[in-house]
């Protein structure tokens, strides 16, 4: 039982960075391959300002969160203004010196030794996993519903102008470049709070957490369950988290010889999922869904007529 | 003396790479997308060594020229199983580069299901160990940069002095001017591929040879590998050449200054901040 909350909450973690992805690159088409330094730096960060230094948890996560928004922002200084190919390199790069520097410097993550113990929040409580999983549906639910927000506001509306013709948005007289930079960092320091809240559900931290697999999965989630659809990456880490993590390595009959395979026909069935996505449903799933038309108050129908104009 | 180390150690260690660089840009180049894929083909090179070397019991060096084109032959078929059906269908850029990502989780675990996770070793030839200009190399490092060098120079000759260069690069920069030209995109796509296996199959020997052989080796090179060829520019043979050159030798000089560890972390800003300044605007 409590390894089974224990999945669902990590599925939780997985359907928030997923969503965040959509935000970044089904909004607006940023391909982040950086995501598991930016939610590492909320592990780690969390883990040493806790246990080095004796941060309560949750003012650990806050600044942990913050420093990955900060780097998340100096990171889109650098590089957002390229092709999509640099950026994608370039994430990629920052995911793996954030992998390194976490093995390097011991004295304050432990290196390849880990860094522990990250204590459970709400001890007192007998159901802590159960409440700590509601939390995590809370905040991750919370995630998905600002997106629609998001999708269906101006700012949405901009973001999906920058991503269909950049030059365009640009030149009706939007600050694109800005736009970007504040989605980017807001969005990569979220990763960061799921990355903080990730580190009391594995307690002990090990540099293998930060191998660039996460990166990968989230990303085969996401455009699986459609990355221009808002419930795309629930449902992508549903058929792929959900479905082989917890429900094949969980409840299948497999004879243990065989299990150890498990792991490795899993990641294939996922490249094989994704070939086939790409092949025949390119939109993923779910497709794509158009914004929900704004109710508009009778006084907001002149803004209304001018805004569309900008669209 | 330690320029002359770095240099010496940089170009032996650089040696798989500076093939494995040349041939990603090929692909590169003329199909626009950067084929994470690709990394399979380093790695089957080094299990069909494993397949001649060991299992057949092949001397090492006669090992290396059927590795490399079964690598080759393989790179072909995927391009003509998925990713030509891909590029035909008009999947955009960031989309192939997840597609390849598909394709080499399948390839990669699709190997591990068949011969297991294991590590292994090729058989080498006997090692001699020498002094070149004071420096001490193995025969075996000396004859794999000589081989790199050699296939380095096939490849630049092929891409700027022939007619199948000709007709990629034609192919690359106006593909209906270039059909309307005559040039069969279909089998010059084809030789591109082929030859760009080759020589990720023949890198993937080499470092199989100088460690070991392992699944995820060429995972574990592709990201340096994308680096050096988006930092060369879009497509530059010549410059991935260089590039290639350039990170060995880097790594090696931080290497020997600084703790080992840090090559790493050095050399990763060091192509953020190449992507900043020049990183490929028009890819």
């Amino acid at each position: 039982m409590d390894y089974l909350i224990f999945s669902l909450s990590l599925m939780m973690v997985y359907i928030g960075l997923a969503q965040l992805l959509h935000l970044q690159f089904g909004m607006a088409g940023i391909p982040n391959f950086g995501v598991v330094g930016f939610w590492g730096i909320g592990l780690y960060g969390t883990g040493v300002l806790y246990v080095q230094f004796g941060f309560p948890l949750f003012l650990a996560i806050i600044v942990a969160s913050a420093v990955a928004a900060a780097v998340g922002y100096v990171l889109a200084l650098l590089v957002l203004q390229r092709s999509g190919q640099a950026i994608l390199a370039a994430t990629l790069a920052f995911a793996a010196i954030v992998a390194t520097l976490v093995v390097t410097e011991k004295g304050l993550t432990g290196g390849v030794q880990g860094l522990g113990t990250i204590g459970f929040p709400l001890r007192e409580l007998d159901a802590r996993n159960l409440v700590y999983l509601g939390l995590l549906v809370v905040i991750v639910g919370a995630m998905i519903w600002v997106s629609a927000r998001v999708r269906d506001s101006r700012f949405g509306r901009i973001l999906s102008a920058i991503r269909d013709n950049e030059e365009l948005a640009a030149s009706l007289g939007k600050d694109t470049a800005a736009t970007k930079r504040m989605l980017f960092a807001i969005t990569c320091g979220l990763m960061g709070v799921l990355g903080g809240l990730t580190a009391p559900l594995h307690q002990f931290l090990v540099p293998y957490l930060l191998a660039p697999s996460l990166t990968f999965a989230v990303w085969i989630a996401l455009v699986l369950g459609g990355k221009n659809h808002n419930l795309g990456a629930m449902i992508g880490v549903f058929v792929t988290f959900g479905l082989f993590d917890i429900l094949v390595e969980t409840y299948a009959p497999v004879p243990a010889e065989q299990a150890i395979l498990l792991p490795n026909l899993k990641l294939f069935c996922y490249g094989v999922l994704l070939v086939a996505i790409i092949m025949f449903r390119p939109t993923g799933l779910l497709g794509v869904d158009s914004p929900r038309s704004p109710k508009r108050p009778a006084s907001g129908a002149g803004r209304d007529v001018s805004t569309r104009g900008a669209e | 003396m330690l320029i002359v180390d770095a240099i010496f150690i940089g170009l032996l260690e650089a040696s798989p790479l500076i093939l494995a660089a040349m041939g990603f840009t090929l692909i590169f180049y003329l199909n626009g997308f950067m084929n994470i894929a690709y990394a399979e083909s380093i790695t089957f090179g080094a299990y069909f060594a494993i397949l001649f070397n060991v299992v057949l019991g092949a001397h090492f060096y006669v090992a290396l020229l059927p590795s490399m084109l079964l690598s080759g032959a393989m790179s072909v078929a995927v391009y003509l199983a998925i990713f030509r059906p891909a590029l035909n269908r008009g999947v955009g850029p960031t989309e192939m580069i997840i597609l390849s990502v598909g394709v080499s989780f399948l390839l990669r675990y699709g190997l591990i299901l068949i011969v297991g996770p294991e590590n292994l070793f090729l058989n080498e030839p006997s090692i001699v160990y020498m002094q070149v200009l004071g420096l001490g190399a193995t025969n075996l490092q000396l004859v794999a940069l000589a081989l790199v060098f050699a296939m380095a120079g096939i490849l630049y000759w092929m891409v700027y002095y022939t007619g199948l260069g000709e007709q990629m690069r034609g192919l690359a920069n106006n593909r209906e001017l270039a059909m309307a030209s005559g040039i069969n995109p279909h089998v010059t796509s084809m030789a591109i591929w082929f030859i760009a296996g080759c020589a990720g199959g023949m890198s993937g020997v080499f470092s199989g040879v100088f460690a070991q052989v392992t699944p995820y080796m060429g995972w574990n090179v592709i990201l340096i590998t994308m680096l050096v060829t988006i930092v060369a520019g879009v497509g530059s043979v010549r410059g991935a050449f260089v590039a290639a050159v350039v990170a060995g030798i880097l790594t090696a000089f931080i290497t020997l200054v600084t703790k080992p560890l840090y090559a790493d972390v050095v050399l990763l800003l060091a192509f953020i901040g190449v992507l900043t300044y020049r990183g490929a605007r028009t890819a």
